[in-house]
């Protein structure tokens, strides 16, 4: 396999966009054009989810490749529920890494404020098995919930963690200007005061409006080339030094031990082995805290903490900016948004922002090694992805 | 009414729900299963009160849960438990859970004991 680079990156404010779906994808990839001064490449990977539901448009590739008037180039949609980011970032991957392509632009995009938070909420449910859960009511709030309840019988996690993390992402944004909330959040606030329960009901309880990120419009791209295109651009060198996927059973109820997200372990350790780095070597990473609890989650199951020690972590301040291991300082899903097709792409270029040192107030100080992990499903499929900052 | 577990003709695993291939022993013979009508009795391994629901429920909440059946396999259902907490012993009816459209939907609730 080839080396392969990111070269160029790209991204929209996450917030509600007046424009349509296709620009939403293209404009990201005007701006990682313009970042590493290609004007033409081979491929075209356009992640979308909700495309056809709900925005009446399918085959968007087709549409975000015209509208960049780089036709004849290839161009294929790829949807992988939440985790079509990461999804499209590896088969870009693929595609460079086989000699097939020296040049891939990868686009991330979703505008899912067209329809309202019940509607968004009731088509991500889709995603679950439409007899065991969706029939139920069943939606990704409701399976957080119940996974919650679960890890803070087991693992002492209390709605303060959960709450320490809203307040660590939600004001990381306030250093992020394309981040979709903007406003800052205290614990006093959200939890100990007697309004909290009005500005902070439950969604699914134990889970609160401020545990869930927030439904956004939005867009990221980032530009894949091979070692000889990356050498001759005048960007920073940052390799995709390691890609690993792995899928877990696609009801919850079925996994062997229901505190386990074994597909977030087994992304993690290919992706690992793949770029010859433990989880040690990680300055930065952005982990897919769709709600508060699986950020803890995930620090463990990446092997960034021992399992159930996640929150202690948090607790003791090592995974906010200027801590041990800064995570999700970009504001995270939490706090920067979820545009479902759009997040994989949109941690990766946070990543290659933060690895070229260009991140201004929010830089991690001489980060070399980043991480990114796409949580599909709820943790049935899971794309983890490492980065690294070559000279 | 009954919802039905599937078991392996070839090893006897259960599975519930309905899969294509046997996740114990991998044979491959397309519905090579014996429905087992699954047990009513077991106990909340865990559960959650939702009060943002899908459009096309007409409650303020639904309470939804995990629980896991004496046979040992675990179904996700609804619940209609006042004080639930985790352990407690529970019992499942087949019920309408959903309206979608004209089409009526059944699944399993759980109530006390």
């Amino acid at each position: 396999m080839r080396d392969v680079y990111a070269v160029g990156i790209g991204i929209t404010s996450f917030t509600r966009l007046e424009y349509p779906l296709s620009e939403i994808a293209a404009y990201p990839a005007m701006m990682a054009l313009k970042d590493c001064g290609l004007s033409e490449v081979d491929h075209l990977y356009v992640a979308n989810m909700g495309g056809g539901r709900v925005n009446h448009q399918t085959a968007l590739a087709s549409a975000v490749v015209d509208t960049l008037s780089l036709t004849p180039a290839g161009a294929e949609t790829i949807e992988n529920g939440p985790a079509s980011g990461a999804s499209a970032i590896k088969q870009g991957f693929l595609a460079v890494a086989s000699g097939m392509h020296d040049v891939v632009l990868v686009t991330g995009a979703e505008r899912m404020r067209e329809v309202n938070n019940l509607e968004v909420t009731e088509f991500v449910a889709t995603l679950t098995h439409p007899l065991a859960e969706y029939v139920y009511g069943v939606t990704l709030p409701s399976l957080a919930a119940m996974f919650t309840r679960l890890y803070m019988e087991r693992y002492g996690v209390t709605e303060r963690h959960l709450a320490m993390v809203a307040v660590k992402n939600q004001n990381a944004a306030l250093k992020n200007e394309f981040a979709h909330l903007q406003q800052p959040i205290t614990i006093e606030g959200i939890l100990d005061s007697p309004e909290a329960m009005t500005n902070n009901p439950y969604v699914s309880e134990p889970l609160r409006f401020f545990d869930c990120c927030p439904v956004s419009d939005g867009g990221a791209c980032i530009i894949l080339a091979s070692e000889e295109v990356a050498r001759k651009l005048d960007r920073p060198l940052v390799r995709l030094a390691g890609v690993g996927q792995a899928t877990d059973t696609h009801v919850v109820h079925e996994r062997e031990s229901p505190t386990d997200l074994l597909a977030v372990r087994g992304a993690a350790e290919k992706a690992f082995g793949m770029a010859g780095l433990t989880p040690g070597d990680v300055d930065v990473a952005e982990l897919h805290d769709a709600f508060t609890i699986l950020e803890i989650v995930e620090s463990e199951e990446v092997g960034f903490f021992p399992k159930g020690e996640g929150h202690v972590a948090l607790e003791r301040g090592e995974t906010a900016l200027g801590g041990k291991l800064p995570i999700n300082v970009s504001g995270g899903l939490k706090g920067r948004g979820h545009p479902v097709g759009a997040t994989g792409v949109a941690q990766a270029y946070e990543i290659v922002h933060q690895l070229r040192s260009e991140a201004g107030e929010r830089q991690v100080s001489g980060a070399r090694v980043g991480l990114t992990l796409n949580f599909g499903g709820f943790g049935n499929n899971v794309v983890c992805l490492v980065f690294a900052r070559e000279e | 009414m009954e919802i039905y577990a599937y078991k392996c003709k070839r090893c006897g695993h259960l599975h519930y729900p309905y899969r294509m291939v046997c996740r114990n022993c991998g044979e491959n013979e397309h519905n090579e299963f014996d429905p087992v009508p699954l047990p009513r009795e077991g106990k909340l391994l865990t559960f959650t009160v939702l009060h943002s629901l899908p459009p096309d429920f007409e409650v303020p909440t639904l309470g939804l849960a995990i629980v896991e059946l004496t046979n040992g396999l675990r179904v996700t259902g609804q619940m209609r438990i006042d004080a639930p907490a985790a352990g407690m012993a529970v019992r499942g009816e087949v019920e309408l859970v959903r309206t979608e459209g004209y089409d009526e939907r059944f699944g399993m609730v759980f109530y006390p004991a």
